[in-house]
């Protein structure tokens, strides 16, 4: 067997604004319907036009899906980052480049081939020269992986839609490409993109849309939002959805959408919402939360149901705008002052973004409280498999809400802060039903929601929502747990390193060791968790930030008999996780041991 | 036997108190919040319709003691309207009464202010504004004139905001300046606004009586009295059979018909202030500055201004009360969706 078909990375180099996302994209769809496993990446810059950005494809058929740590096929673009991207590459390296950029290739033990693409596509169309250059490496990167030129042509359709100009226009590039590189350039190479059996359900697709289409589906009724990269496509994906998915019979749409002043205003929104009794949601990335933060603590004492999309680049402060980390997991359990803790719900896949999406608002209304959902710009913004979503299964939740005098009746010794029933969790009436109007406030109040300042009462107060919160663990999504029969070493990750920690597993276990994996997707954390770690005779918790921000959560609520075991791998530079990099920290802190 | 008054749904005047108030003897805010008492009541609001917002100050706790049948939220300092702007989106029905302070408002919510205002919540917005932060003891606020002093501390030196120029500006459909101790035109013009569809903006002057009533505060009893430039007389008829007699003027008046069928009269008492011209009503604003004076009474109306929820297209039942079916696309959308993105 050839260990080079489907098994390569493609890394491209161009410049943002130059209509390079198309032919991208093109080449990692065709790839994808070809039935190949494939992923692709887009490291771009915090601009609109003119910075480097590169896309990484990559071509597995152990279905690892993180950037590789090597390139082998470098495409060339950009005069910005020429010098450095030639530097960089590895012996052997094939590199197609734009001659028309004019600059030297001058690497004697890589395989460079030069196509005039600008040229070429001048001729096409002058006006649109710089756009189409593009679509020639689509062509000579055919060639070279002996992809079928018909294969090319829907993933074509595809991105240009109905636009019949456009698709002949950049299929002709496209062919002149490939003709141009079966005349001029003379390689054998045994990188090779062969067609497999596709399974026909799957599709690619962005988290921030599965999540915006999960939001849909959860019955969202109002999303407030204040645009930041990487979240913004949650709320666009939203709005694009609703006139189809949310239309009612009189033709009103069933969700408001309001694009607010800033994050404390869409935060407010959200529950100003939930109080009113609607689903009220806002999506932001990490600066927003910090702006947030005064609402969080005020829906965690007043018991007031909302959710918030956390899409995680990296900080601190404006930090990477355009990066992925995993920083501010700790910020969400226990945002704004005073003792607070929250319920965070961390998708690993496109699958639990939709899922999550929906169950949020479920979570929010039956625990009163601000549920946020943990997504990161490499989950949010890249495109990853599903063979399609999958409808909730369950009713919507919505949890200890009195409606009418009969209901009140029903609950004995009523009141809107009294824990009835031993878990934690009030019942609560809504604005304009008239049954038991009380005044919401964010001060210190009693079980009837009266003003207190009293000790006893504030004390109890705290401890029933310390209750509340607690209880709610293993209601929350268990970790997916992946477990070898010898207890040797457990890895307990979350979120998008979902995407790498199966290579990240096969490089450990290929050094001989026996790794079991618990993927956490929830705090408070489930039960299963702790099992899982006091199973194991050693347990590394991996994620993408500098401080372990999931080591310090566990430290401080597991049993201390426990934290001999536990140690932390965190690292973060704000690019995708590599399984090499990763796995080696993880080789380095077990050898310290 | 003493004969109960009924409003128009039958309620007593009881239906609308509130808890004990905690503030000062003879702060303003109390008097503000029994006008909003005899005001509900009079126009027959139903209590169980009626929303009560506010934020953070001695202003935002006055909820507390009004309109004790009604829910309420008493959020966070200076961001009571993104609070109301939620609400209002999925129960539009509610009837919101909102009170904030010139704190709350003028200083750490401006944006949320201007940006309610520029949406056109549905809402009655008073500022209960006596040009101090009266809770944290004292310290100016951002509405004081320039040259006013409170009872300590040196003369402000800065020129004030003005809330009503400001809501001028950002075309709110209904502003008013008032005072706390101008109980029947204060009645008149929360009546008023309450019968307005859209953002109802009330300024009220409400002196502080502990940190800013002596006579150098331009917010204080006496001063106001004394500088007080009515701009009319304001009367409102509300349109089913009213609680109160209102008798017509005899001299010159302007009627303004509201959203809800109710008029108010405004008679004239020297200029003739023109309430459906921005300009003049800018130019009332800036005089009375100009010369350490308070211009009160209904400064500019137009009732033809879309609310937030009328722009958005929402369906008419309230988004809270949408039932399962409504709120959830059902499966067979879900099936098509999937279908799209397998490109099939
Ligand atoms: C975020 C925040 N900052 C500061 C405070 C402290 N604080 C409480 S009330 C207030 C000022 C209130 O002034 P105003 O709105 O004029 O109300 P008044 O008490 O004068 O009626 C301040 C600064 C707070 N509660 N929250
Ligand atoms: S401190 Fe001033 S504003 Fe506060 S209650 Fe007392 S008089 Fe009223
Ligand atoms: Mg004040």
């Amino acid at each position: 067997m050839n260990s080079n078909v489907n098994n390569f990375v493609i890394n491209i180099a161009t410049a943002n604004g130059t209509g390079s996302q198309s032919s991208n994209l093109i080449i990692l769809h065709t790839m994808f319907e070809m039935g190949i496993p494939v992923s692709g990446k887009n490291l771009f810059p915090s601009n609109i036009s003119g910075l480097p950005t590169w896309f990484i494809i990559r071509a597995s058929e152990a279905g690892y899906q993180a950037p590789g740590d090597k390139t082998d096929i470098q495409i060339i673009m950009n005069k910005d980052t020429w010098a450095k991207d030639v530097a960089a590459l590895e012996s052997g390296t094939i590199i197609i480049y734009n001659e028309d950029v004019k600059l030297p290739i001058e690497r004697e033990d890589c395989l460079a081939f030069g196509m005039p693409m600008t040229k070429m596509a001048r001729k096409i169309n002058p006006k649109m020269a710089k756009l189409m250059a593009n679509m020639y490496y689509v062509g000579g990167l055919a060639h070279i992986l002996g992809i079928n030129v018909d294969d090319v042509i829907k993933a074509v359709e595809s991105q240009f839609k109905g636009k019949e100009k456009a698709i002949e226009m950049n299929m002709q590039a496209i062919n002149e490409g490939i003709a141009f590189a079966a005349e001029n350039w003379n390689i054998e190479t045994e990188f090779k993109a062969e067609s497999r059996t596709k399974n026909p359900d799957t599709f690619l697709i962005e988290g921030n849309e599965a999540t915006a289409l999960g939001s849909v589906y959860g019955g969202i009724n109002m999303l407030s939002w204040y645009p930041i990269t990487p979240s913004s496509s949650v709320a666009e994906g939203i709005i694009k959805w609703l006139p189809e998915l949310r239309t009612a019979k009189d033709g009103g749409i069933t969700c408001a959408v309001i694009q607010a002043e800033d994050e404390l205003a869409a935060a407010g929104m959200v529950l100003g919402a939930g109080w009113a009794g609607g689903r009220g949601m806002t999506c932001t990335s990490g600066p927003g939360i910090s702006l947030m933060s005064e609402f969080i603590g005020l829906s965690y004492f007043a018991e007031v149901p909302g959710v918030i999309w956390d899409v995680n680049r990296v900080g601190p402060s404006t930090g990477l705008p355009t990066r992925t980390q995993q920083g501010d997991l700790s910020m969400l359990y226990e945002a704004s002052h005073g003792d607070t803790q929250h319920i965070v719900l961390i998708p690993g896949t496109v699958d639990e973004c939709f899922e999550f999406g929906w169950r949020a608002f479920d979570y929010a209304e039956k625990y009163q409280t601000m549920i946020f959902g943990f997504s990161d710009l490499d989950l949010g913004m890249n495109r990853w498999p599903t063979e399609g979503f999958v409808y909730p299964e369950t009713k919507m939740d919505r949890g200890k809400l009195i409606r009418n005098q009969k209901e009140l009746d029903a609950v004995p010794n009523y009141g809107r802060y009294r824990d009835v029933d031993g878990d934690g969790i009030p019942y609560r009436t809504l604005p304009g039903s008239g049954i038991d109007p009380i005044l919401y406030r964010g001060t210190g109040h009693d079980e009837d929601g009266i003003y207190s300042e009293d000790p006893i009462v504030y004390q109890k107060t705290m401890e029933r929502l310390k209750r509340k919160i607690d209880g709610s663990r293993d209601d929350l999504p268990a970790p997916i747990l992946r477990e070898e029969e010898r207890k040797e070493l457990g890895i307990i990750f979350y979120g998008s390193m979902e995407n790498t920690i199966k290579e990240i597993d096969d490089i450990l276990e290929s050094k001989g060791l026996s790794v079991s994996t618990c993927r956490v997707r929830a705090l408070p954390y489930h039960s299963e968790v702790e099992s899982f770690i006091s199973r194991h005779n050693q347990n590394i918790v991996l994620e993408m930030n500098r401080d372990g921000q999931l080591f310090g959560i566990l430290r401080k609520e597991l049993p201390t008999s426990l934290l001999g075991k536990l140690h932390s791998v965190a690292y973060s530079d704000g690019m995708p996780p590599r399984a090499r990099l990763y796995s080696e920290k993880i080789v380095n802190v077990l050898e310290e041991m | 036997m003493a004969i109960v008054k009924l409003n128009v749904i039958d309620l007593e005047k009881s239906e609308y108190k509130g808890g004990k108030s905690s503030l000062c003897p003879g702060c303003g805010h109390d008097q503000i919040s029994n006008v909003i008492i005899q005001a509900a009541w009079e126009n027959g609001l139903p209590p169980e319709g009626i929303a009560k917002m506010s934020g953070i100050g001695c202003s935002s706790k006055t909820p507390a003691y009004f309109l004790g049948k009604s829910h309420g939220f008493n959020t966070v300092h200076g961001r009571m309207p993104s609070v109301t702007t939620g609400a209002n989106m999925v129960n539009k029905d509610l009837a919101f009464i909102a009170v904030s302070g010139d704190g709350d408002t003028a200083s750490i919510g401006m944006g949320q202010f201007v940006h309610a205002i520029r949406r056109n919540l549905d809402m009655v917005y008073i500022i209960e504004n006596n040009g101090v932060y009266g809770l944290t003891k004292g310290q100016y606020s951002a509405t004081v004139e320039k040259g006013s002093k409170k009872k300590k501390g040196s003369i402000n030196s800065q020129n004030p905001i003005d809330l009503c120029a400001m809501a001028l500006n950002l075309g709110c459909g209904f502003v008013a300046r008032s005072f706390s101790g101008s109980k029947k035109q204060l009645t008149a013009l929360i009546r008023a606004a309450m019968s307005h569809k859209g953002m109802a903006i009330i300024d009220v002057i409400s002196p502080c009586v502990t940190f800013a009533n002596n006579d150098e505060s331009y917010k204080s009893y006496n001063y106001v009295k004394e500088n007080d430039e009515v701009l009319h007389i304001v009367d409102y008829i509300s349109h089913y059979s009213p609680i109160e007699e209102v008798d017509i003027p005899e001299g010159q008046y302007r009627e303004i018909e509201l959203f809800d069928g109710s008029k108010i009269i405004l008679e004239t008492i020297g200029s003739n202030h023109d309430t459906t011209n921005v300009v003049s009503a800018l130019a009332a604003v800036h005089e009375a500055e100009k010369n350490d004076k308070h211009v009160t009474g209904l400064l500019y109306y137009n009732g033809s201004i879309p609310t937030t929820t009328e722009t958005l297209g929402l369906t008419d039942t309230p988004l809270s009360q949408l039932n399962e079916e409504e709120g959830r696309p059902n499966e067979q959308s879900l099936v098509k969706v999937n279908a799209r993105f397998r490109g099939s």
